[in-house]
């Protein structure tokens, strides 16, 4: 008669024993594999996060020089008039006005889409042209209201980039301009130099003077 | 001189067992063998055995569901020819569309099928689940299905919203920027999604890309998987009051 090694007082013991064991395994080898699966899908996701984009840099270099822009300086001032210079492909205009050079980065801050220039921007908007001229610090034959429209969803923004009609919430961003050594300027669009909140109209000072060819360092809300 | 006996001819014989291990049975003579017929063939199991007449009253609820599904095909199919020409780089898709458009033969019809059957797949998926929430079908037993069927609704939609950005004209780079930055106002993830959307900042060659693999072999794998078991759940809940 083949006796059960395991029907036995010890037998049973050591059974218990056995299945105590191999469901501390279980339990072991669970919690090991559950977070093996964890941090893996964690560190996995960064797959789609890669350390480098293939992505135009944030500065670039304009295809026109400052004495394109200004005509060249005369007692300090620009010799040619105000005038509005835009570069499409980067989303960034160059503006020259009574005071200096400003850019503006034209993401609309609504849903991100370029604005263009246009002349008659507070046309049908219920603003009076007189608001929009004073915004844009110009003088004489300059003066007319121009200013940014978002092809978008209809945003309108002022020259100075202040937002006054449709879904846009605040202004467009300034960004940092300067001019390099071969007379072409550099443009920073990751160096914002006037960031204004939603409700906020004030005027940037913020400009790149034409006489000294520096920044005035008047930066706003950044 | 005895003729041959037809069923003794090799050739016959041959044809025959090919045959046979196709087709299982002969046309539905009897009820039984029509029940067989439907129960051993692959494409026609899904098929209840018996329907009653009430329930395939397609002029009743026009079977928007089975629209969408044909429509899912068919996009598959003209999906498949407009892969034969379409590169997804930004240099290079919007010429492509335009090749395929006046350089292929039938490359106009093969488009505009696609996007027509897009718009259509888009309507007729919204009209199915407006059907069955207002004829009540959500309710127990079939209210798995009802979840299943939204996720459906959500990869249609996002299948559409992917396919937007392939030609890479203007209005597809604008509303993939638009649609992004929506993405982005969501708390917390927001930006993180539109960058794992675009692969960047902006709608670039990393967004195609991404987009572009989502739209032919993501989304639609997702979709076929979820519709099986969209219909398999139909099949046993079955379907008495219309389809």
């Amino acid at each position: 008669m083949a006796l059960n090694p395991y029907d036995t007082p010890r037998g049973r013991l050591r059974a218990r024993a056995e299945a105590t064991r191999r469901q501390f395994l279980l339990l072991m080898g669970g919690l090991a594999s559950l977070g093996a699966v964890i941090f893996g899908g964690f560190e996995s996701v960064k797959f789609l996060f890669p350390a480098a984009t293939t992505e135009a840099p944030l500065k670039f270099k304009t295809d026109f020089t400052f004495t394109d822009l200004t005509g060249g300086v005369a007692g300090g001032k620009a010799k040619a008039g105000a005038q509005v210079r835009s570069i499409t492909a980067d989303r960034v205009t160059v503006v020259l006005d009574d005071a200096g050079i400003y850019a503006v980065f034209l993401v609309c801050t609504h849903l991100g889409c370029t604005p263009n220039y246009v002349t008659d921007v507070v046309s049908g908007s219920g603003v009076d042209p007189a608001v929009a001229e004073a915004r844009g610090m110009r003088a004489g034959a300059e003066k007319i209201p121009n200013g940014w429209a978002c092809p978008c969803h209809g945003s309108r923004y002022f020259i100075d980039s202040t937002n006054f009609y449709g879904p846009a919430p605040r202004p467009m961003d300034w960004v940092d301009i300067a001019v390099a050594p071969d007379g072409y300027f550099v443009i920073d669009r990751g160096n914002i130099v006037a960031y204004r909140q939603a409700g906020d109209t004030t005027a940037p000072a913020w400009r790149l003077l034409v006489d000294t060819q520096k920044n005035n360092g008047k930066t706003l809300g950044v | 001189m005895s003729a041959t006996p037809r069923e003794a001819s090799p050739i016959r014989a041959f044809v025959a067992q090919i045959w046979g291990s196709i087709f299982r049975h002969g046309l539905p003579t009897t009820d039984k063998v029509a029940a067989r017929t439907a129960l051993t063939n692959f494409f026609l199991h899904i098929h209840p055995v018996r329907v009653k007449k009430s329930a395939i009253r397609v002029s009743y609820t026009l079977c928007l569901g089975g629209l969408s599904f044909f429509l899912f095909i068919l996009l598959t199919i003209t999906g498949l020819f407009l892969m034969f020409y379409y590169i997804p780089s930004i240099d290079q898709a919007y010429q492509n569309i335009k090749d395929l458009q006046f350089v292929a033969t039938f490359g106009l019809v093969i488009r505009n099928m696609h996007r027509w059957a897009a718009h259509g797949m888009v309507i007729t998926v919204w009209l199915h689940m407006a059907r069955v929430f207002y004829q009540g079908a959500y309710k127990p037993p079939r209210e798995f299905n009802w979840a299943i069927g939204t996720l459906l609704l959500l990869t249609t939609l996002l299948l559409s919203f992917s396919g937007y950005l392939l030609p890479w004209d203007q209005l597809a780079v604008w509303a993939i920027t638009v649609g992004t930055n929506m993405a982005k106002y969501a708390p917390l993830v927001g930006p993180y999604t539109r960058y794992l959307l675009l692969g960047g900042r902006t709608v670039a060659q990393g967004a195609l890309i991404r987009f572009y693999v989502l739209h032919v072999i993501a989304l639609p794998l997702i979709g076929f998987l979820l519709m099986v078991v969209h219909f398999w759940r139909v099949r046993k809940d079955g379907f008495t009051g219309g389809l």
